[in-house]
């Protein structure tokens, strides 16, 4: 049976596996029918037998028609590889034709993917990936709600928390505390006490021991160390388990190592030890000093667990009214409450160099299309050569792919620049920022952004030079379309310096907040202040008369060093440290403690003085207030005054801190100005400034008797060494820590703030430079375009001004539109800014003029230069060329 | 081993027939047996796909044509590739052949050296 004909043309358009092995075979038993025939049997028998020769027919068929597929695949994929090769070296050719062009855009896209790259991998390390704890989407934190605000925990809501609610499988303390190591060099260092539960609410496996067993108390005097202190002070050697090190003078067990992935920021604590808890902390409601930490249990929800949380509180608010006025219970995620500040931050930042990458992407783009319009010819003839559109559509899509790939390739080396630069200079209290590098998924990242920019700036030029009119181009003189082209590259500039706007906009706006901030007084004058910290160990000096006396003798050292004009000392010094705060009664009124909030400091006379902090009423503190027997006073400052006090705030008692119901009256004698104590951006807090003579009894306690030790110096004198010889003469075993200047504390208050301007700034001036070029090509190709044109005029008296006049009214024209897209664009998009600016409005007019008129001035600048060229033009040479 | 066996020899001898020439599959099978005898019976089940394993492995190449009597028959032809390997299966199957012989015409069992 002879195939059907019309299968016969199915063929040509594609093979018929099925049909081909049929044929084959047909025509196999057709020949063995004629033979058996010819040997004389019968036409039926003979194509029986001939069949049945074959055995298992369709078995058979089937065996064949696979062999044959796999026959063919392997030959299309040869083709298909064959015909890649090819174009790959043709394109190669091509870019290498073109040396200046090439290395112009794999430069740009090396930036542009590196930069993103890098702030990718930030944005990864630090928000994106989940925390290192075991369920740490479980890990919550829980806050007193003071107000508005969150605060910290008493001892005996964290009692109340653990013991009485049902939501979590662990709720734990935590209470920053510095530890003097007398083991070899004294040092301090920064560290925790905390509930044995604490490495339950936040699990990870232990380096090396273990952690604090539920039922181990403060007594067993056992201590966790983290990893960077085991490293750089035990050698991360593990034999160090199990044995003692001294800590505040005690004597304490090694039990455990934690691994690297608890320390977030080199600020995190270096040691655990268990929290202290006293049988009468347990009904304490009135100090609040504990981060609290909470593991939710399985298949709880966050509002359950607030639910649960605020019946408990309710009911400390029935037991103890007094302690609990405007105060309440507030439960937050950890991770929330932890990358807040660093997410808002980081994605901006991602997202202005996105923009910038984009402004990239238009250039690269329009130097193809300007490219691919020199090439019409070329592809014109290739075209009339049987090129089909589909293969010069892959022809042109492989030379982008092979520019985005070498681009992609260069921006890894500029992607681990980049990070190293941002894990240098970056603020150090992001978590986890040295963590931050090339690895997986940011490599992962870096191939689908060069893949993206790739699609992007290659598909637009091939589109528009496939769908050209091709018989045009043959012609002589062809133009075809040149109008059209300009219009796509005019847009892409307008979109360039529309976003160029926007990055400008949003650094000014980062300016302004910067320079905003920088007016806003501190409410204090410390030049040529220099300070240091000290403690004493409870152990050595038990006694608060020891602990005075020891700090007294230290002064006198520190004031007897020439070039020490004065010296004091406080237990905090403002922009550098914490805080504590106390409720006060206030003779004569009924208000509660709770309401009447103000910070604690114990201070020296002339604490005040030497910080510059200027006295409103009153007397400040004085000598005779540390006698014996002198009578209680305080000074307080005027937000405390206004709040607390009321009017005339001279001569009223107050009382706070006192541990029986007996009031202890101290009157206050003073009142000083505000200093904005948490920093700049931060209302200045309330404060009662105590002689440290006649401070309330648990007061040295609470304080870890350590003080800031401020000495003010004449001119230029460098005290540093000096102080320690002072503080070492009076106990040489005592440590000192951070000394430095407040022109130092003051200078590294703004480092986050300075940082992201510096970046956002230049990210702005990238975008701007990048727009520029942008427009730059395109005004030059415009002056080309119109070289006939333009000679003519010339030719017809035009003059060079007006010629001058003519492009750059092009090139306004294009700067205007981009600017008010922009503007628009920016109002809309610097809503998200708003936490971060201070004192600036996202509609900051002052802003949005300066990057207006910036982007105009570069955009007009980038346009003369051709604008000269076109004022030059020889109206002979012009009118006569064959375009 | 056996398949294996079979596999070489009737590859070999495929080679061969269209070393003289191009040749349809019918064709083949009938020149072998014509050659070998009746005990060379070729199997139809096995002779296409050898045909078409050669024709994978780029050893002989395949084209539609007519035949003597006018119908549409699939001719095979030896590639370059596939003159080269008849050569080295030739001497191989030789050799082969000969040690085989060898063996089974041993007069008695070899003399533990």
């Amino acid at each position: 049976m002879s195939p059907p004909r019309w299968r016969r043309y199915l063929r040509f358009w594609r093979s018929d596996i099925r049909a081909d092995v049929d044929d084959e075979l047909a025509f196999h038993v057709d020949e063995r029918v004629d033979e058996l025939v010819a040997r004389g049997m019968a036409p039926a028998a003979a194509r029986e037998e001939a069949i049945r020769r074959f055995g298992d027919m369709p078995g058979v068929k089937n065996t064949l028609r696979r062999m044959a597929q796999q026959h063919e695949t392997k030959m299309t994929r040869a083709e298909m590889f064959g015909v890649l090769k090819q174009d790959f070296r043709y394109a190669l050719r091509t870019l290498r034709a073109a040396p200046a062009a090439t290395a112009a855009i794999i430069l740009t896209l090396a930036l542009g993917i590196g930069a993103t790259t890098a702030i990718y991998s930030v944005v990864h390390t630090v928000l994106l990936r989940p925390m290192p704890y075991a369920n740490s989407d479980r890990l919550m934190m829980v806050f007193e709600r003071v107000g508005q605000g969150r605060g910290s925990a008493s001892p005996g809501h964290l009692t109340d928390w653990t013991e009485k609610t049902s939501s979590f499988e662990a709720v734990s303390a935590f209470v920053g505390r510095t530890f003097t190591l007398t083991d070899g060099d004294p040092t301090r260092t920064f560290g925790a006490l905390v509930t044995p539960s604490f490495f339950q609410t936040g699990y990870i496996k232990p380096l090396a021991g273990r952690y604090f067993l539920p039922s181990e108390t403060s007594a067993e005097r056992i201590v966790v160390l983290s990893y960077p202190l085991w490293q750089s002070r035990f050698a991360g050697d593990t034999a160090i388990v199990g044995r003692v090190i001294t800590l505040n003078g005690e004597q304490h067990t090694v039990i455990g190592i934690a691994p690297k992935a608890y320390t977030l920021t080199p600020q995190d604590e270096m040691l655990w030890t268990i929290l202290p808890f006293r049988p009468e902390d347990r009904s304490d409601y009135g100090q609040h000093f504990i981060t609290t930490f909470a593991l939710l249990k399985p298949g709880v929800t966050m509002a359950q667990a607030q639910a649960d949380l605020e019946r408990v509180t309710e009911d400390i608010r029935r037991r103890h009214p007094d302690q609990m006025e405007n105060r309440g219970v507030q439960l937050a995620s950890f991770n929330e409450i932890f990358l807040n500040t660093a997410s808002t931050q980081l994605w901006v930042l991602f997202a202005a160099v996105t923009l910038v990458l984009l402004i990239g992407c238009g250039n690269v783009a329009s130097l193809l299309l300007a490219r691919a319009a020199t090439r019409r010819k070329e592809i014109a003839i290739r075209s009339a050569l049987g090129g089909g559109r589909r293969r010069l559509l892959a022809q042109l899509l492989t030379e982008s792919a092979v520019l985005a790939a070498f681009g992609g390739l260069a921006s890894l080396v500029v992607a681990q620049l980049g990070i190293m630069f941002l894990v240098g200079t970056g603020p150090s209290w992001v978590p986890r920022l040295r963590e931050a590098s090339l690895n997986l998924p940011v490599l992962l990242f870096a191939v689908l952004l060069t893949l993206a920019c790739g699609l992007l700036f290659g598909l637009a030029p091939a589109l528009r030079v496939t769908r050209m009119n091709l018989q045009g181009e043959l012609r002589e003189g062809g133009r075809g379309g040149s109008v059209v082209r300009d219009r796509v590259r005019a847009l892409l500039s307008v979109t360039q310096m529309a976003v160029a706007l926007v990055l400008l906009v949003s650094a000014g706006l980062f300016l302004r907040s910067a320079e905003r901030l920088t007016r806003v007084p501190l409410g204090f004058e410390a030049h040529d202040v220099t300070m240091m910290r000290v403690a004493l160990p409870a152990l050595r000096y038990p006694a608060a008369s020891a602990v005075e006396g020891a700090f007294g003798r230290m002064l006198d050292a520190v004031r007897a060093i020439p070039g020490v004009s004065a010296a004091a000392g406080g237990t905090r010094v403002p922009m550098w440290g914490g805080s504590m705060d106390i409720g006060v009664r206030v003779d004569g009124k009924a208000t509660t403690p709770a309401n009447n909030v103000g910070h604690v400091r114990l201070v020296t006379p002339g604490y005040t003085e030497i910080l510059g902090i200027p006295l409103k009423a009153g007397r400040a503190l004085r000598e005779s207030d540390m006698q014996a027997g002198a009578p209680l006073v305080v000074v307080v400052n005027e937000t405390f005054a206004r709040n607390v006090l009321g009017e005339n705030p001279l001569g009223q008692r107050i009382s706070g801190w006192t541990s029986a119901d007996k009031p202890v009256w101290r009157e206050v004698v003073g009142v000083v100005g505000d200093v904005r104590a948490f920093g700049r951006e931060n209302v200045a807090p309330p404060e009662i400034f105590f002689p440290w003579a006649q401070k309330p009894d648990s007061a040295w306690n609470a304080f870890q008797r350590s003080v800031t030790i401020l000495a003010q110096t004449r001119g230029d004198a460098v005290v540093a060494p000096s102080l320690r010889k002072a503080v070492a003469s009076v106990d040489p075993l005592v440590p000192l820590w951070d000394v430095q200047t407040m022109d130092d504390v003051l200078a590294q208050a703004g480092a986050t703030r300075r940082f992201n301007t510096m970046l956002l700034s230049l990210l702005g001036a990238t975008g701007l430079i990048l727009a520029a070029i942008g427009i730059y090509g395109v005004i030059a190709y415009f002056v080309t375009q119109r070289t006939r044109e333009i000679g003519l005029r010339v030719a017809l008296g035009a003059t060079s001004p007006a010629v001058v006049r003519l492009v750059v009214r092009q090139a306004a024209l294009l700067a205007v539109t981009g600017i008010v897209i922009g503007g628009l664009a920016s109002a809309w998009v610097t809503r998200v800014l708003g936490t971060m600016l201070f004192e600036v409005s996202a509609r900051d007019p002052l802003a949005y003029a300066a990057a207006a008129a910036v982007l105009l001035v570069v955009a007009l600048t980038a346009a003369w230069l051709p604008a000269r060229r076109a004022a030059l033009v020889d109206p002979v040479r012009a009118l006569g060329a064959a375009g | 081993m056996k398949t294996e066996l079979l596999h070489g020899t009737l590859d070999v001898m495929i080679l061969k027939v269209l070393s003289w020439g191009p040749m349809h599959g019918y064709g083949v099978g009938e020149r072998i047996e014509q050659l070998g005898g009746d005990a060379l019976r070729i199997e139809e089940g096995s002779l296409y796909p050898a045909l078409y394993r050669l024709e994978r492995k780029g050893w002989i190449d395949a084209e539609w044509g007519l035949s003597e009597k006018n119908r549409r028959a699939r001719y095979y032809s030896l590639t370059p590739a596939g003159r080269r390997a008849f050569k080295s299966s030739v001497s191989t199957w030789g050799s082969f052949a000969y040690a085989v012989g060898r063996v089974l015409n041993a007069a008695h069992a070899p003399v533990r050296a």
